[in-house]
């Protein structure tokens, strides 16, 4: 057959599929008879998943704080159908689908130092810092393969209406089982509580990292017989705190801040000593939906206005200095990146976190398991 | 029935036809993507055998095991005691109580797990509905701590388990012959006797099934130990989960799984070894 023939018979094909006319299976077998693979068919403006930007996130109230806030302002703009999938972009999910060679995602919402790790593994596309801006995050928090979402903390919280006049304060408090005796509970993810038993330990916060490991575990293991559960789930921990199962523990700032607002203060938080922990943009190399796409989202997630409002529903703290001013009186007391918030606070480092999370974490699990 | 008496050639063909699509399915969706995920455990990172040197060498990880295989035989023990009695009844009660049994195992069969769960963590947990009345009653000053350890994990998985040890014993029991216990008592021997020197030893082959199905089913327990274990009663399978996905370190992860498998596969093998498995259905 003539190429020129052919050519135009495959068109006729692409025409009378996205009319309708034709079903996925008569286009393959169209294209068999006539030589062609399926593979030159794809990914032209045939395959409908081009059209898409699939959104990896995490489920729940945020999944659709973002969907309203970012993703489908974000379609309109662009053009493309901005979809969620929610399974959650663990790292070993997202090894999995890059392994699998079939990739359906494009953004995901990102543990920031997996977004370091997968990065270094390879399995992340570069963000393109001609198109996102490196500046539009606090703390310099960006890098080749991920930038700052949002920022989460990790707080002490407590049963003010248990301690009257005397609430704990410190983490040296809270390790405090003498002065301030009841159940504990603390985030079974290992993150930000060895941090907080170091401080409590007495090592300076500027002196955290590299954390001793042997040090921290050895002041949790201490607390462990006043430990009524580690917590793994936001809502577990919310629960806990709510019900007075627990009198003090170490949540998510995002779930203090719930934890405040539904117990009308009587279980509340403090931003004191607490510890910075962003989430990062990342997206899959060779993502369908392309690289371009991909950094314009999240050039787009930048915008300081849509910031404020994921903090109104999802209480993540703007990563975009500029959000700070835009925040409403009301807000800023839930706002870990307000300046006077945020100088009270540490950071988590990342980068030990990328290095030595899992071999840390598998320690953790056996000093935690009873 | 003249295509069947034509020789065995046809109706081995018949019998392929009807009964070869359940084996290929599983080989296809199943087996083959399990054999590629154990492949795993000996070139994840590397090539070899490190990641079954470390199961053997590592302390943390056999304490992870002897607390699941603790929990499961704890679970199969209580689980098979309070079917024995259920399935006793079941089959040789009253009709009134036969029904009522029937709705008790069923009733919770039905129920998902995950709900079963949060139900028993409400009452369970020190500031729920049994710690709050007991204390109000003034039978004690503290509350009992019943959830969020290994206790809670029991009671959760016990739960579970029971309707899944009552149809093995209730299928010995129903083919227990009447005229045996007649016989019995016809000799002479009284309901104590007839029962530990008869009945009881015609049943224990739903007994041991049960126990065993019970331990096997018990060792993949996932998503009861992380919601009543308070994180704390970490089993097996919970800990592949986590290194599958949070760590990805798929080596060890998949090793693990194999080692279970193995586990599985071995107490089925014990258990066919001692009872006839078609008895149990």
């Amino acid at each position: 057959m003539q190429k020129i023939m052919k050519d135009e018979l495959v068109d006729i094909l692409r025409h009378r599929f996205e009319r309708g006319e034709l079903g996925r299976r008569d286009v393959l077998m169209g294209l068999g008879l006539l030589g062609v693979t399926s593979l030159a068919f794809s990914p032209g403006p045939l395959m409908a998943q081009s059209k898409q930007l699939v959104l990896a996130t995490w489920g729940g109230d945020t999944t659709k704080a973002i969907e309203e806030i970012l993703g489908n302002p974000f379609g309109e703009v662009s053009g493309l159908s901005v979809v969620s999938d929610t399974s959650g972009p663990s790292e070993g999910a997202v090894q999995v689908q890059a392994s699998s060679g079939s990739i359906s995602w494009d953004v995901m919402l990102l543990e920031y130092f997996s977004s370091i790790t997968l990065g270094k593994k390879g399995l992340l596309g570069e963000i393109e810092y001609d198109i996102v801006d490196r500046d539009k995050v606090f703390g310099g928090q960006a890098h080749q393969w991920g930038v700052a979402s949002h920022f989460n903390s990790y707080v002490m919280v407590y049963d003010a209406a248990h301690f009257g006049d005397n609430p704990p304060k410190t983490w040296a408090d809270f390790f405090d089982v003498e002065k301030f005796p009841g159940k504990h509970t603390f985030p079974k993810w290992m993150m930000g509580i060895l941090e907080a038993a170091l401080l409590a330990d007495g090592v300076q916060p500027d002196g955290l990292y590299p954390l001793d490991l042997d040090r921290a575990f050895a002041k949790v293991e201490k607390l462990m017989p006043h430990v009524v559960s580690v917590w793994g789930t936001g809502a577990e921990s919310q629960q806990l705190m709510l019900d007075g199962d627990a009198v003090m523990g170490m949540l998510w700032g995002t779930r203090a801040i719930l934890v405040d607002r539904d117990s009308e203060q009587e279980v509340t938080f403090t931003f004191q000593d607490g510890f910075l922990a962003p989430d990062a943009w990342g997206y899959m190399k060779d993502n369908p939906a392309g690289a371009k796409a991909a950094n314009e989202f999240i050039a787009f997630t930048q915008d300081p206005a849509r910031q404020v409002e994921l903090l109104r529903l999802a209480g993540y703290g703007p990563a975009n200095p500029e959000a700070s001013s835009l925040v409403p009186d009301d807000l800023k007391r839930i706002d870990c990146n307000q300046p006077e918030n945020r100088h009270l606070m540490h950071d988590l480092d990342m980068e030990w976190y990328s290095e030595n999370y899992a071999t840390a974490l598998d320690r953790f699990t056996a000093l935690i398991a009873s | 029935m003249t295509m069947f008496k034509n020789g065995g050639g046809r109706s081995a063909i018949v019998w392929c036809i009807f009964v070869l699509p359940l084996p290929a399915f599983l080989i296809l969706a199943y087996f083959l993507p399990m054999m590629g995920i154990l492949s795993w455990s000996f070139t994840d990172p590397v090539p070899g055998l490190q990641n079954y040197a470390r199961i053997a060498e590592d302390q943390t990880i056999h304490l992870l095991f002897w607390r699941t295989l603790r929990i499961c035989l704890t679970t199969a023990v209580i689980s098979v005691l309070v079917a024995y009695l259920l399935a006793y009844h079941w089959i040789l009660g009253p009709p009134a109580r036969q029904r009522l049994i029937e709705m008790a195992i069923l009733i919770p069969f039905w129920i998902s797990v995950l709900v079963r769960a949060f139900g028993w963590l409400i009452l369970l947990r020190p500031k729920g509905l049994i710690n709050e009345n007991l204390i109000a009653l003034g039978i004690i000053t503290e509350p009992l701590a019943m959830v969020r350890n290994e206790i809670g994990v029991v009671i959760g998985m016990v739960h579970f388990m029971v309707p899944m040890a009552v149809f093995p014993i209730a299928a010995v029991m129903r083919q227990i012959d009447p005229r045996v216990i007649q016989a019995a008592r016809g000799l002479g021997a009284g309901s104590v006797r007839r029962f530990i020197e008869v009945f009881l030893p015609l049943s224990m082959p739903g007994v041991i099934g049960a126990l065993f199905i019970v331990a096997v089913f018990s060792l993949g327990f996932f998503i009861t130990p992380a919601i009543l274990g308070g994180g704390r009663v970490v089993m097996v399978a919970e800990n592949i989960f986590v290194r599958m996905l949070q760590t990805a370190n798929w080596g060890l992860g998949s090793a693990l799984a194999a080692v279970l498998l193995v586990l599985v596969v071995g107490l089925i093998w014990i258990l066919s070894r001692i009872v006839r498995l078609d008895r149990l259905l």
